[in-house]
């Protein structure tokens, strides 16, 4: 890692098999009702446009000068982290027919777009508001997420976890060009930014050029916002809601009350994986394979959250069979029914997703800043080792943790 | 089995190729230092091959839509009852399987003991079992599968595309059928497609990742089950299709919350496959870029009047019999979206396209070729595509180099064209 500065920190990870170097910047802000909806806007406003290119039509075209390298941007919720994130992908220099150095162009591009952005004004924040709304309302459109995110929102009411990251229309309204400028001003001199590259560069070379490039900002104090795991006493939660859809979506929300950083983790990643991550599990066996109730049935892990969700797209009459087979199905894991079968693939399920990491740019930058996240210092080999010693027993006791709070279906029309 | 070794100086990649005996073609690409080997098993049957005529045989063979798929579905049975994934699971690989219009493929990835998740992948496809039981069994997995697909905007939004492009041809038609014809289909049904086309001299497998390619090539020759090479080729029968378009609109609702717009053109410049086929490609796709890229006027204009978000993209799909680019995303106004999109490529008629676009655009499909390399995974699977289709995908650099500004000038005037386009829109309930 090099300090850039008391906020800025860029790593580095080196990966020359692959063709391509990719950088993304994450910048920190903590998940907060009076400016979720502001980031929500900003990253897509820093994308129109800089000093190195005043629009959208010039930062593209000096995109695709550099043989189509690529600019994304996004807001992302990792814990109580609200991310606002912007992504650069080019062919690394070795691959550039006329020996361009297209890395060094792409951290030119980056500095620029995060220190210099021109684009604050009232044409374009007015139309990246629409598009940050039709984002929100676009939610709908995948039933299969949007089941989770609702089983979420209803697990969570009250928790800032609850908040999306996408803000809300309301309060998009509301925001001016005059107030998101300020907003950037604030935030981007006292946020932790963190920059991780992965592929093939200089390292000393881009510290040098982004410690030049900032060198005459001024920074203030800055921490990264620290995420609380769900928690939660009473009844367990209902909510039904009635769409005009023909496959009802079933999603429940488990607490596991289990912390990012603690010994606990990599066993609950063993259980999530017997449990319901993927088709070697007792979710796929049993409700879509041996009783035919569902196209997918899988379970998954908020990290920094403590939650576990169950997703599984249903008949809407079989409601009460898919919901009491995927308790069942937990209450054998709970028991420590768990086959030899199950065990040793749902091991090497997790051994070779992180081993395949290693092939991919992304996901480096991703497992890198989880593990930053939740301030556990395991790389990927020693992760692989703490996973492979985890037994049977182990997931057994630790499923005792786990309890159910809520129970979201998204249902047909209510006519029907 | 002779494997013939060959090295790309611009690329710096290596493949061995190989055609064994039963007909099978082997292609292994070494990927040093990688932790994923990636391997499919592929055959040349899709969605669209509904009539032929097995080798042999004089009669034409009619079998239900959605077969293809339900085929693939019942692959995973095992005579002895065991299951597939299970294998696959108990050597760490990642099984899949996937149906497209013209390819049924078996895959798996795989960070360690990839020569046994070979071996099962080479068993398993050449180890059909299918029973009255097990075949009715399946229709309610894939009868939820298809009403998911009901639920969906852009997969209803796509086909209602087709439908209008195509009078005939059956790519108009749902990969996975409809729940009323995959009721039709029996295990006799199964083992006469399987017979068909699963012969290995209409397959081929790809293997990519950090592999030994000697030992690689002897799992597959070892895991031939069948040697018995069709002397001829498996007529397929597809009815004739005009050149015009069946429709040029289409609309339906669905809870959707903004309506969702697909337009494009259908390319009637078909029949041919090869270098002649991946150069059409490339040409179009420069064009689409040109014309709809994220630096083009028409995007700059529509973006920033609202009528068009981040979603907006664009493809272009081939085969030798058939072909169309796509321009969708989502719009509060498709129809102005639509009329833009025509008006902007009449003006192009009328004032020519721009040289330096070309230029700069040619770029982003070289960048867009090496960064395809990165994912052993995308590089194995469209290199299967494009051999389907007799393209050489690893020396795509050949043919690259030679499209000039006059040949997308020239395909520009053949291609986006008025007549030949449509538009399909999902409207919100």
């Amino acid at each position: 890692m090099q300090s850039i500065n008391s906020n800025i920190n860029l790593y580095y990870i080196p990966m020359t098999k692959l063709k391509t170097t990719t950088v993304g910047v994450y910048i920190h802000r903590p998940l907060d009702k009076n400016e979720v909806s502001k980031n929500a806007v900003l990253p897509y406003v820093l994308k129109r446009g800089c000093m190195l290119c005043n629009n959208s039509s010039d930062v593209y075209k000096y995109l695709e000068n550099l043989y189509g390298a690529s600019f994304a941007s996004s807001v992302l919720k990792l814990g109580d982290d609200q991310v606002i994130y912007l992504g650069f992908e080019t062919i690394s220099d070795r691959f550039a027919p006329c020996g361009e150095k297209l890395v060094s162009d792409i951290i030119k591009l980056l500095v620029s777009v995060l220190f210099e952005p021109v684009q604050f004004t009232h044409e374009t924040v007015e139309q990246e508001k629409n598009n940050a709304k039709n984002r929100i309302l676009a939610e709908i459109n995948d039933k299969r997420r949007y089941a989770m995110v609702r089983c979420g929102e209803e697990m969570c009411e009250g928790d800032k976890f609850a908040l999306s990251v996408l803000g809300t229309i309301d309060d998009i309204d509301k925001i001016t060009a005059e107030d998101l400028k300020s907003h950037y001003e604030k935030i981007i001199t006292s946020s932790v930014i963190d920059i991780y590259m992965c592929g093939e560069c200089d390292e000393n070379a881009v510290t040098k050029e982004l410690k030049e490039s900032t060198m005459k900002i001024a920074f203030s104090d800055s921490s990264l916002p620290k995420s609380q795991i769900f928690t939660r006493q009473g009844d367990i939660k209902k909510v039904t809601d009635h769409m005009d859809v023909v496959q009802g979506k079933l999603s429940m929300g488990f607490r596991t009350n289990i912390e990012a950083n603690s010994s606990d983790y990599i066993t609950l990643m063993v259980l999530n994986s017997i449990f319901g991550g993927g088709a070697h599990s007792k979710l796929f066996n049993n409700v879509r394979e041996k009783l035919s109730l569902c196209y997918y049935a899988s379970s998954s892990l908020v990290k920094h959250k403590g939650i576990m969700f169950v997703n599984a797209g249903i008949e809407f009459e079989n409601f009460d069979k898919a919901y009491n087979e995927i308790l069942s199905q937990l209450d054998c894991v709970k028991r420590g029914e768990i086959s030899e079968l199950e065990y040793t693939s749902s091991i090497n399920a997790l051994l070779n997703e992180l081993e395949s990491y290693k092939d991919d740019q992304h996901m480096m930058q991703l497992f890198e800043l989880g593990q930053k996240l939740s301030g556990v210092s395991l790389g990927i080999e020693e992760m692989k080792e703490k996973i492979s010693k985890v037994k049977i027993e182990d997931v057994k006791n630790i499923a005792k943790k786990i309890e159910l709070d809520t129970v979201y279906f998204l249902d047909g029309k209510e006519d029907k | 089995m002779e494997l013939k070794y060959m090295k790309n100086d611009k690329t710096g990649e290596e493949m061995y190729t190989g055609k064994h005996s039963s007909g099978l073609e082997v292609y292994i690409i070494p990927k040093k230092d990688y932790s994923n080997t990636f391997a499919v098993f592929g055959t040349k049957y899709g969605s669209v091959d509904s009539e032929f005529i097995v080798p042999g045989e004089k009669e034409k063979t009619v079998v239900p839509d959605g077969i293809a798929h339900y085929l693939e579905h019942k692959m995973f049975d095992q005579p002895d009852g065991s299951n597939v994934f299970d294998k696959f699971s108990r050597y760490g690989g990642n099984a899949n399987a996937f149906t497209s219009f013209n390819i049924t493929a078996y895959l798996f990835s795989a960070t360690s003991n990839v020569e046994k998740n070979l071996e099962t992948l080479m068993d398993y496809v050449q180890s059909p079992y299918f029973t009255e039981e097990s075949v009715e069994k399946e229709q309610g997995i894939i009868g939820q599968e298809i009403r998911m697909y009901d639920d969906s905007g852009s997969w209803k939004l796509f086909f209602n595309f087709l439908e209008c492009l195509y009078h005939n041809y059956p790519v108009k038609k749902n990969i996975a059928g409809t729940v009323e014809s995959i009721s039709h289909i029996t295990a006799d049904y199964l083992y006469k497609c399987y017979n068909t086309f699963y012969n290995l001299s209409n397959m081929a497998i790809v293997v990519a990742g950090n592999v030994d390619a000697a030992k690689i090539s002897n799992v597959i020759e070892k895991g031939v089950k069948k040697n018995e090479p069709f002397s001829e080729e498996i007529k397929k029968i597809y009815p004739d299709e005009p050149n015009t378009v069946a429709k040029h609109f289409v609309s339906e609702n669905l809870s959707v919350a903004t309506p969702l717009f697909m337009a494009g053109f259908k390319d009637t410049d078909t029949g041919f496959g090869g270098s002649k086929l991946l150069k059409k490609y490339i040409e179009v796709k420069i064009l689409l870029r040109m014309i709809f890229g994220r630096s083009s006027r028409l995007y700059q204009d529509l973006y920033e009047s609202g009528l068009i978000n981040n979603s907006f993209s664009f493809d272009h799909t081939i085969q030798p019999d058939y072909g169309y680019s796509t321009i969708s995303g989502e719009s509060k106004n498709p129809k102005a979206v639509y009329d833009a999109i025509i008006n902007e490529v009449e003006s192009m008629h009328k004032n020519g396209l721009s040289k330096s676009d070309f230029e700069r655009i040619k770029k982003v499909v070289w960048g867009e070729y090496i960064r395809n390399q990165n994912s052993v995974d995308d590089y194995a699977c469209d290199f299967l595509q494009f051999k389907f289709m007799d393209i050489d995908y690893f020396n795509f650099y050949d043919v690259y180099k030679d499209v000039t500004f006059d040949d997308v000038t020239k395909r520009f005037e053949e291609h986006f064209i008025k007549e030949k386009a449509a538009l399909s829109v999902i409207n919100p309930v």
